[in-house]
């Protein structure tokens, strides 16, 4: 483990089922990613970055192996530490958003501020996400774009120390996909989050300080990309 | 490809400060949002539960504070400890012996009349005989709560009881005939020793309809024409504490008042009566002589009642007690049916929001921060609805319980006290109630892991592949998974209907019940008129006798059970005349063989063949009967035996009876020879009591079933069709029309709602039985609970035509149900 480890994954188990319908999805998983480090995991449909996205925010368990924050291990920790930890650490962005229907803009990022003890200014935090002006619409009368900066919102503004995001362009087109990417770039840059990113999408792995490309459950190539690029470039 | 991305959005991020301000929680503004959304189902729930808690919280109010009243009316009107009655005036002398037992005695005799608000000559023969019991005004005991009105002042002027007033539309300025003469009712009073009318203390039940009680001055009642009944109130000197100690002390009173009584006060002490009665009998000159000095203190007791046996005093406070029991019980049920309502709403809300609580939870919320706040709703309704119940209560339903209350019983003046035992019962356990039906629901429902949330899979079951069901057409099959998928919806709507369905079984079975007894008693009624002599010689010895053709002799006397369901229950024997018209025995019967009536046989459960034991009621003396056989008589608990069977045992003369059985009124025998006369109209007094006290609140609690009915089936059924609104959209995208989606969800209801409708019905049928019997076990006398087939009909109709009016609603809900929806909601 380097210096600046601030994440570890190590020789990480999963499966599913049991018996004949018994599914390894997990087969023994390692790399590490340093503090302020914009990673990409990186695979197909059914490589098992989801999983791995889920274990690495406490909401799954591994069979096998461990997986360390700023050394703390998450096996270690009962329940209420776990939601502590997530509480404390954490902020997730989803595919589908998961916005709370009946909370405005303004509402659903406090929904998150809520968590912190010192959240960031929302006001300040609408202007930055181009929500001011819908910040009092309900998310039902927003686009796929505004919804997802929404859910960013909301994971940022506790300032997390990682930002975990599941394919968060996954439902968007490609203009929105970029300004999304944009967006995270910005948070990862200026409050040196250690943002952990699952795509299947290959060109997002040149935005990325650290690229883990997963296949079958295992880590296949394992990147340091030196010449990174900003989400602006990015074309695919 | 470039765009153009938010190109500030960096500069902006490097300018965003942190805020030092603590944000409070944002969820909870989704609360009005939700009540805004979906006001009419809480506005159901609202109201559903302002009323019962309102309903509740009024007659606990109205009883607690009536109760108060009753407690100190002992104190404030000087009740008695006890009453007793002689066959005579009592000599001075034999009244100083009482009063030397310990008790200071009072005179209160009274006059029983007829009372018509008619004039003689203006009567028909159909019309009811009301009885009334006249005091002079009393001053020392007993003294009455003047209603409204004045006591009377003049001899023409008579104050009567407030409630029989009540029921009998009769006000101050009226002109009431007593017996012959006209009088004008003065006022209106509730006398303290008869906030419930019985007539006697033995009776099934009170009667405010048929029976008064009245006072008048001194001069007035002396006028009346009518036998005096020599009736006692007394006080003990020093009064026992505990009722077991009354129990005891009355016990030992009765027994020396008794022997004072039979000795003309030379002892009360058992056993020396008992040797003086030896001794008479032997004819020692020496006792025969003493006696005869003491001939005019000789008297008899006839009846001995102490106060905390007394019905006429006790009777309202216990029975308002069971009442507040009874409406409490009904509260918790349809409390927590609500709450279950609530909880399946709620359900129902986490499973669409799935996805989102599993953000939260992996964001970091506690279950317990989403614990409360879905269990924020339901509290906040139940405390808005305990509110506006308690305000309800403490004006609207406290009037409503005060004159139903009034209704049945003459009750004194009070004041509305406020109750903190009220408030607790009918608005903090219900609350408490309603908070942890929802915890367990929706604690349950948030224990799956933030995970099974984000990817919406919250079953409970184990159960990997759906339930195998038999080759039934598709639409069955549809239906039926429809039923599995929302069978907690459907438990709650059979609980809810079991509820519904006993309210019903109350309203309509208990006047059909009152009137298959009236009818059964009209059908089997001994006779109109049960004369009782006060000998059945008069003065100079001849055996009293009458020209009326229906007239038969016939005994009664009164025994009192020592075991079985009611101990210290009064018994009639009847003893009958042989070839009898009006008691027809078709077996002879030996000895102490006797037929019982259907009633005690049923509350005692007796076979043929068993020995029952009854005593006197002021004595010892204890008798064996075979029971032989069941007589069909539901006028109340009796044995039947045959006259010279009955003279026999009771120690008789061959030739001795107690008086007539007619058909009709028998008008030769002098009134002072007469005793009392039993009709059919006190005979079925219970009954009358009953329609009168229930008969109009059982049609109210009819039609509130059916409000009730309504709005529950409507809560949840909108709860079924909302749960499936994304299945409903769907089947409507692909085509299916609106009839055939009702032929889904609607039918299925239906069908659900007719077969619990169906088994509610005599679930609830039997429910009523066994209250009814449990209630019946702590009164004197019997009868069985009767349904009719239309009766039974008519519950079942009731709720499907209520379920009827909820089903247009939920065409209509399924109708508006939008096709978009199917595709908004599918990932």
């Amino acid at each position: 483990m380097g210096e600046n480890t601030f994440l570890t994954v190590k020789d990480i188990y999963k499966s599913f089922g049991e018996g004949d319908s018994r599914q390894e999805v997990l087969r023994g998983m390692d790399f590490t990613v340093s503090k302020g480090e914009f990673c990409v995991l990186l695979g197909p449909s059914g490589s098992g970055k989801s999983t791995l996205l889920n274990i690495i925010g406490g909401i799954d368990q591994a069979d096998d192996g461990y997986i360390a924050i700023a050394g703390d291990k998450l096996r270690d920790m009962d329940e209420k530490a776990l939601t502590r930890y997530r509480r404390k650490h954490l902020g997730y962005v989803f595919q589908l958003y998961n916005l709370i229907p009946n909370l405005n803009v303004k509402e659903n990022i406090e929904v998150g501020a809520y968590l912190s003890d010192k959240p960031l200014d929302i006001d300040d935090l609408l202007n930055t996400l181009g929500l001011w002006e819908h910040r009092y619409k309900l998310p039902n009368q927003l686009s796929g774009g505004q919804q997802q900066r929404t859910s960013i919102g909301r994971a940022i503004v506790k300032n997390p120390d990682i930002l975990l995001c599941d394919e968060p362009t996954g439902a968007l087109d490609y203009n929105t996909s970029k300004e999304i990417l944009k967006l995270i770039e910005d948070v990862n840059q200026k409050y040196g989050n250690t943002v952990i990113m699952v795509t299947h999408n290959n060109a997002i792995s040149d935005m990325a300080d650290h690229t883990i490309k997963l296949r079958d459950g295992k880590v296949r190539k394992n990147i340091i990309n030196e010449n990174k690029i900003s989400a602006v470039d990015l074309d695919w | 490809m470039a765009v153009n991305t938010n190109s500030s959005a960096g500069k902006a991020l490097a300018q965003a400060s942190l805020s030092r301000k603590k944000v409070g929680n944002p969820m909870r503004k989704r609360l009005f949002r939700e009540l805004k959304k979906d006001w009419k189902k809480y506005i159901v729930l609202f109201l559903l539960m302002t009323f019962m808690i309102g309903l509740a919280s009024g007659i606990d109010v109205a009883n607690d504070s009536m109760m108060a009243a009753i407690d100190e009316s002992f104190e404030k009107y000087s009740i008695e400890n006890g009453h007793f009655e002689l066959r005579d005036k009592a000599s001075d002398e034999l009244l100083s012996k009482f009063e030397g037992a310990g008790i200071a005695v009072y005179e209160q005799f009274y006059k029983d009349l007829t009372e018509s608000k008619k004039a003689p000559n203006e009567t028909a023969s159909d019309d009811k005989e009301v009885t009334v019991r006249i005091f002079k005004i009393r001053n020392e005991v007993n003294r009455a709560c003047l209603m409204k009105g004045e006591m009377p002042a003049k001899a023409d002027e008579i104050a009567i009881d407030n409630n029989h007033a009540y029921v009998n539309d009769i006000k101050v300025g009226d002109t009431l005939y007593i017996g012959e003469s006209a009088f004008t009712v003065s006022g209106l009073i509730s006398s303290s020793d008869y906030t419930t009318l019985f007539k006697n203390n033995s009776d099934f039940m009170f009667n405010a309809v048929d029976f008064d009680i009245a006072v008048m001055t001194e001069e007035g009642w002396e006028s009346l024409p009518s036998s005096v009944f020599y009736q006692y109130a007394f006080k003990y000197n020093e009064k026992p504490a505990t009722t077991s100690e009354q129990k005891k002390k009355a016990d030992e009173l009765m027994e020396k008042l008794a022997v004072l009584s039979a000795t003309g006060g030379l002892t009360d002490d058992k056993e020396a009566a008992e040797e003086m009665s030896v001794k008479v009998q032997n004819e020692d000159p020496e006792t025969l002589k003493l006696l005869s000095e003491h001939e005019n203190d000789v008297n008899e007791l006839k009846d001995f009642v102490p106060e905390y046996a007394n019905q006429a005093i006790h009777f309202a406070p216990d029975d308002m007690g069971s009442d507040k029991a009874l409406i409490a019980v009904l509260v918790y049920v349809f409390i927590g049916v609500l709450a279950f309502i609530f909880a399946i709403t709620t359900s129902n809300t986490i499973t669409n929001e799935s996805a989102v609580i599993g953000t939260l939870r992996a964001t970091g919320y506690t279950r317990g921060e989403i614990l409360r706040h879905y269990m924020l709703m339901p509290v906040i309704v139940t405390l808005l609805a305990a509110a506006a119940g308690n305000i309800l209560g403490y004006t609207f339903f406290k009037d409503v319980a005060v004159s139903l209350y009034y209704n049945s019983y003459s009750l004194v003046k009070y004041e509305t006290l406020w109750n903190m035992k009220a408030f607790i019962i009918t608005t903090i356990l219900p609350l408490i109630l309603m908070m942890i039906i929802n915890f367990i629901v929706i604690y349950r429902k948030l224990r799956l892991s933030p995970l099974r949330f984000l990817r919406k899979d919250l079953r409970t079951s184990k159960r990997k592949k759906a339930m195998r069901l038999p080759s039934w057409s598709f639409l069955k099959r549809f239906r039926l998974r429809i039923l599995f998928d929302n069978m907690g919806g459907y438990i709650v709507l059979f609980v809810g209907i079991a509820f519904v369905m006993l309210m019903l079984a109350f309203s309509i079975g208990l006047p059909q019940t009152l009137d298959h007894y009236k009818s059964n008693l009209d059908e089997n009624l001994l006779s109109n008129y049960q004369y009782i002599l006060k000998g059945y010689k008069d003065e100079a010895g001849n055996v009293i006798s009458t020209s009326e053709e229906s007239a038969e002799k016939y005994s009664i006397t009164s025994l009192e059970t020592i075991d079985g369901a009611h101990v210290g229950e009064e018994i009639s024997v009847y003893g009958y005349e042989e070839g009898s018209r009006y008691i027809k025995v078709d077996e002879p019967l030996n000895g102490n063989e006797i037929w019982v009536s259907s009633p005690y046989q049923k509350k005692f459960r007796l076979k043929k063949g068993d020995t029952i034991t009854l005593k006197e009621k002021y004595e010892d003396k204890s008798y064996d009967f075979v029971v032989k056989g069941v007589y069909d008589y539901d006028g109340g608990l009796c044995i039947f035996l045959p006259q010279k069977n009955f003279n026999s045992i009771f120690g008789q003369d061959a030739d001795a009876f107690t008086g007539f059985l007619a058909q009709n009124t028998i008008s030769d025998i002098d009134y002072e020879q007469i005793y009392s006369v039993v009709t059919i109209e006190e005979i079925m007094s219970i009954a009358t009591q009953l329609d009168h006290s229930m008969g109009g609140t059982m049609d109210m609690v009819s039609w509130v079933c059916l409000i009730m009915a309504v709005l529950m089936m409507y809560l949840l059924t909108k709860i079924i069709i909302e749960k499936n609104a994304t299945s409903i959209s769907m089947v409507k995208v692909l085509g299916y029309e609106n009839r055939e989606i009702n032929s889904l969800y609607i039918l299925l209801t239906s069908i659900v709602v007719v077969v619990s409708a169906l088994l509610t019905c005599f679930l609830a049928i039997l429910g009523l039985s066994l209250v009814f019997r449990l209630y019946m076990r702590s009164l004197n006398g019997w009868f069985d609970v009767y349904i009719s087939p239309m009766g039974i009909i008519k519950m079942i109709l009731i709720l499907v035509v209520s379920y009827a009016i909820v089903a247009c609603f939920d065409m209509i809900r399924i109708k508006k149900i939008p096709l978009a929806d199917a595709l908004k909601n599918v990932e």
